[in-house]
């Protein structure tokens, strides 16, 4: 691992959910670091703890115990305001579904959370035209997010999540929905973004998606089952 | 935000369109409570002082009109009050029934003997009015010229019986000297005005028996300390001031107010529901849409402004629909009701007044808006992972 100064720490994490009575232990006491401009993949088999850790770490969600800390701030001690303020302007998040708001425009879309960060009308309109570019979405500008491909709407959500200049990108199987070549071009789409600086953290079933990480850290069970390397390890 | 409930709405055209649509129902039917509550009362109120007599003698015990009854002295009391410098108009009132032959049938007609120099029973149209001590003329209505066929200046007979050797007796020639607007003629009633003389003469009646004394009280006076002095005049005649018709009028109205208020607060409540339920379900729809929301940093009060803005613009558009729709109800219902025999053709049962409907409108935006609070709530607490969890599965 690089000397990078560490932008997320997560020590001891332990999550526990009832499933038709039963308890069903998601993590066990997992402790992972994020150095900035790395690219970490989380992978794991299905209910190993992978989207759980995701939303964990993202403030999504809080731990039964152990603690998160996002460059230096521990999220647990932040009062919903707070974490809700540092998920827009200091985290951005990307979704197996997308979930664009299907009655906006990929404009519209991309304006919204710096909409909600008080950012002016032309400002933002100027830097959703420079996100929609970025992912190569410039000419679907004004269409419906009903109107655009899976492809198309999962690299809108990309520029939705980059839209308030996060520190951190997090994306849930961003891959999930979409057929190879559509995945394919979200990949060499995280890849450019990570190229540029972008710190991601990125759960994936998704091998190819996995091997582009500069780090892929394996869940099973609920605790870490190693970590290596990936293709673009420095 | 607004533009984004709108285009959230638009998601569900038909549902939000028959959901709009039992606003607007319901909204109709609270704007007609509120038109009924009050509308009577203040329609009455203003028949009461259309010509700005504010109050009625009438016999002990009765309201005017209410029975045949009359009193005695009442030209000579009106005539008292006249001269009282604090009453600028005073005129008695009797009525009889009157009788005039149309082709081969005899018309009735209801007669109204008053005293033109204190007349506050109607307003003269066309043509003159009827002067005091004018034995041989009469002012008629709109509906017993177009019944008859009386012009200003014919020359007709007017009889106070049926029996023919009455009517012969009592038989009068009157000249028409105007037409005039009753102003408490009821539909289909046909009245005839003559001097009060006159209609002793037709009717047989003898005595200065009056059925009513109306009196207008000068500007610079108080009405009811003239009515309590004319009290202490009279002690066996009843005086009312308007405002204490009105009150009575109100007692009177008492149950039919509370029914209104009964029928109006559900109607109210059914909007609530109406647009909490809608919003219940669009939220529920809409649940990983919030989450996400909520994920990438809209705040919760983000999302409860973004619930009520819809409930309050489903809320706009069916109260506007509804207003429309209430105005146009209580334009029919009020077409039927009052053709009610007896009843003054200028009285109203549903009368908008600016004031009621404006707090009635601002009644159903504000429930309709307080009605997203709960699934607003709901939404704005929607666990975040939980709900991305349940979505992706």
């Amino acid at each position: 691992m690089s000397e990078t100064a560490v932008l997320l720490e997560a020590r001891e994490l332990t999550r526990e959910f009832r499933l038709g009575g039963r308890a069903v232990r998601a993590l066990r006491g997992v402790t992972v670091a994020v150095r900035k401009g790395e690219y970490v993949a989380i992978t794991g088999p299905s209910g190993s703890g992978k989207s759980t850790l995701l939303h964990i770490l993202g403030g999504l969600d809080a731990p039964d115990s152990g603690s998160v800390a996002l460059e230096g701030v521990p999220l647990e001690q932040l009062g919903d305001s707070a974490l809700t303020r540092i998920r827009l302007l200091r985290m951005g998040f990307v979704f197996q579904r997308f979930h664009l708001l299907p009655v906006l425009t990929a404009l519209e879309n991309v304006e919204l959370p710096m909409a909600e960060a008080g950012i002016g009308r032309r400002e933002r309109g100027s830097r959703a035209r420079e996100l929609l570019d970025y992912v190569g979405l410039s000419e679907r500008a004004g269409h419906r997010a009903t109107e655009l491909s899976g492809g198309e709407m999962q690299r809108v959500a990309v520029a939705r999540a980059l839209a308030n200049r996060p520190a951190l990108l997090f994306a849930d199987e961003p891959t999930g929905e979409l057929d190879l070549t559509t995945g394919r071009q979200v990949l060499d789409l995280f890849r450019r973004l990570n190229q540029d600086g972008m710190t991601i953290v990125v759960v994936t079933h998704d091998e190819h998606l996995a091997a582009e990480a500069s780090r892929t850290i394996h869940l099973l069970d609920g605790r870490v089952n190693g970590s290596s390397p990936g293709a673009l390890a420095p | 935000m607004i533009l984004l409930a709108a285009k959230n709405l638009a998601r569900h055209r038909v549902r939000n369109t028959l959901a709009g649509l039992g606003i607007a129902v319901a909204a109709a039917l609270l704007l007609d409570m509120v038109m009924l509550a009050g509308g009577m009362e203040r329609s009455f109120e203003r028949m009461l002082l259309s010509r700005g007599f504010q109050i009625r003698l009438a016999p002990k015990g009765t309201l005017p009109f209410d029975t045949e009854a009359t009193f005695p002295g009442g030209a000579a009391l009106s005539g008292t009050l006249r001269a009282d410098p604090r009453i600028s108009a005073a005129g008695a009132v009797l009525g009889g029934a009157l009788f005039t032959r149309v082709g081969d049938s005899l018309l009735p007609l209801a007669g109204l003997g008053v005293e033109p120099e204190g007349q506050g029973l109607y307003e003269l149209e066309r043509g003159a009015d009827l002067v005091p001590g004018d034995t041989t003329g009469i002012v008629i209505g709109a509906s017993v010229a177009a019944r008859t066929g009386w012009k200003i200046g014919d020359t007709v007979r007017l009889s106070g019986g049926t029996d023919p050797q009455v009517a012969r007796v009592r038989e009068r020639r009157v000249m028409v000297r105007g037409v005039v607007h009753w102003l408490y003629e009821s539909r289909g009633e046909r009245t005839v005005g003559v001097t009060l003389p006159l209609i002793r003469a037709l009717t047989g009646r003898s005595g200065d028996r009056v059925a009513m004394i109306m009196v207008k009280v000068a500007r610079d006076a108080d009405v009811e300390p003239v009515a309590a002095d004319i009290r202490r005049l009279e002690p066996g005649v009843e005086v009312n001031s308007v405002a204490t018709l009105i009150a009575r009028f109100r007692t009177r109205l008492t149950y039919f107010r509370q029914l209104s208020l009964i029928l109006g607060t559900i109607s109210l409540f059914v909007g609530v529901l109406l647009v909490s339920t809608l919003l219940t379900i669009t939220v529920n729809e809409r649940l990983g849409e919030i989450a996400t929301l909520r994920a990438i940093g809209v705040s919760r009060a983000g999302i409860v402004r973004r619930v009520l803005a819809e409930g309050a613009l489903l809320s706009l558009a069916g109260n506007g629909l509804g207003l429309v729709l209430g105005l146009i109800t209580a334009r029919y219902l009020d077409g039927i009701l009052t053709t009610f025999p007896g009843l003054p053709a200028a009285i109203s049962f549903f009368v908008p007044e600016r004031g009621a409907v404006l707090r009635a409108a601002l009644a159903l935006l504000a429930a309709g808006t307080l009605a997203g609070a709960w699934p607003a709530w709901r939404a704005a607490r929607a666990p975040i992972a939980a709900t991305l969890r349940e979505e992706a599965t």
